[in-house]
């Protein structure tokens, strides 16, 4: 039986966590003899990868032979090209392959590896928690970026297919510091982003469907609370400490019912 | 030169090295990493005004993978159709195809061959994932883009080949004194 922690534990070694929670992992691993262990063997896995294989440098004749087909490509600006430049510069949701001929190829076959991988897991909390993460990298987090819901509210018309309840918390402890337009479930879905604290919290809505509605659950040290108001599918994602994450929801779901 | 060419040697080609490496590993061919990295590099350059902002090695990568998948399944069908580049550059092809690869460099040490001999008879996804966050150094959520997998396979999966590795590792070298750990 593995430990429970072991993903963090692999996530902390490869710097993919907070402070916060770097910290916790660190006392975690002081008693935790499986996981200190896990540890030394990362270590030397990736001492024996670093150092004992050669990093291979592209060949200069390959180079030259590159440089040549690029003139080529240059000079001749096939149908081909220009055709396949249109395509590719179509926007498309980021988790599919992007810019890949390969289309179908590629996502049958990241299929195979999905199915192959994690039988059971929902794809949509692995989405969730994607946007989640990615939401966090720099120039990610927010395309509006407002403090009034009479900002963010009326953005959404124009560039998701759904409008979420919103309002800015500050006196409770969650501001509201943006939105952002993201794609679930084939539809144009909304995100409300607030911040508490140290945390952001990303609270995603779009239109529900007839599926089951996922149980509250926590993946990779992130929580992610659903529930539903009206006809829209509400998922809250956040590493903020549980109790904290269902403080906001609490408050969304009041703010639905009276404006409901 | 024009401005479009200019701007991608100067943006995409510092991470040549990266793409080849990677498609080194995905191949297990000399001759074939040399296709696939033109091919890659050649989509590289149609869908570069699609490029947008950060991570530019990331969406190199994914290119080369994708263009991986596409000759696999072509030669598969048996409808590969080699580059005419190939006829006409019989002296480079002997050149590349002399030069040590990763998975045959002139490695004296024991343990280095056995590495890389251990690595190549890994899974594909498990080799992958090994030499994108340990050799390319890339974060989990770059991963997950040349992957086409969510943050959380990536964990797994990388959790999965790390222990794979080291499994394999220590079957080949137990009974030796500098056995690892």
């Amino acid at each position: 039986m593995q430990c429970a922690e072991s993903l963090r534990t692999q996530a902390y070694f490869d710097g993919e966590l907070d402070a916060v929670s770097a910290a916790i992992i660190e006392r975690h691993t002081e008693h935790c003899a499986e996981c200190a262990a896990l540890l030394k063997d990362f270590e030397q896995v990736r001492t024996a990868l670093r150092h004992d294989l050669p990093y291979e440098s592209t060949p200069p004749a390959l180079q030259a032979r590159i440089m040549r087909a690029l003139d080529k490509e240059v000079a001749v600006k096939s149908p081909r090209g220009i055709a396949e430049r249109q395509r590719s510069s179509r926007s498309r949701p980021f988790w599919r392959g992007v810019f890949s001929g390969a289309g179908g190829t590629a996502i049958a076959a990241s299929v195979i590896l999905f199915l192959t991988a994690a039988p059971f897991t929902d794809p949509l909390l692995d989405d969730l928690i994607s946007a989640h993460v990615r939401s966090l990298m720099p120039d990610h987090l927010i395309d509006v970026v407002s403090t009034d819901k009479h900002t963010v509210k009326p953005w959404f018309a124009g560039h998701t297919d759904v409008s979420p309840v919103v309002a800015d918390f500050n006196q409770q402890g969650y501001r509201l510091i943006g939105g952002r337009a993201d794609y679930f479930e084939h539809q144009r879905a909304a995100v409300v982003v607030y911040q508490h604290g140290a945390h952001v919290i990303n609270v995603f809505s779009w239109e529900a469907n007839k599926a089951a509605m996922p149980k509250d659950t926590t993946r990779n040290g992130y929580h992610l609370v659903f529930w539903r108001a009206g006809n829209l599918q509400y998922c809250a994602v956040s590493d903020t400490a549980w109790n904290e994450l269902q403080g906001l929801v609490r408050l969304l779901q009041d703010l639905s019912a009276q404006e409901g | 030169m024009d401005d479009r060419r200019r701007r991608f040697e100067l943006v995409v080609l510092p991470h040549l090295d990266a793409a080849y490496g990677f498609a080194r590993w995905l191949t297990h061919s000399p001759s074939d990493a040399d296709d696939l990295l033109q091919e890659a590099i050649l989509r590289a350059f149609r869908g570069f005004d699609s490029l947008r902002g950060s991570n530019v090695k990331a969406w190199l990568l994914t290119i080369v993978r994708n263009q991986h998948l596409t000759m696999l399944t072509q030669q598969r069908r048996g409808v590969f159709v080699s580059l005419p580049e190939e006829h006409e550059l019989q002296d480079d092809q002997v050149m590349t195809g002399t030069m040590p690869g990763p998975e045959s460099a002139s490695i004296q040490q024991d343990e280095k061959r056995t590495l890389d001999r251990l690595m190549s008879a890994l899974p594909e996804e498990h080799r992958e994932i090994l030499v994108l966050r340990e050799i390319e150094e890339m974060d989990y959520r770059d991963i997950a883009t040349v992957t086409d997998v969510p943050i959380g396979t990536v964990m797994s999966r990388l959790a999965r080949a790390r222990a794979a590795l080291k499994a394999r590792w220590l079957q080949e070298v137990s009974g030796e004194p500098h056995a690892v750990r």
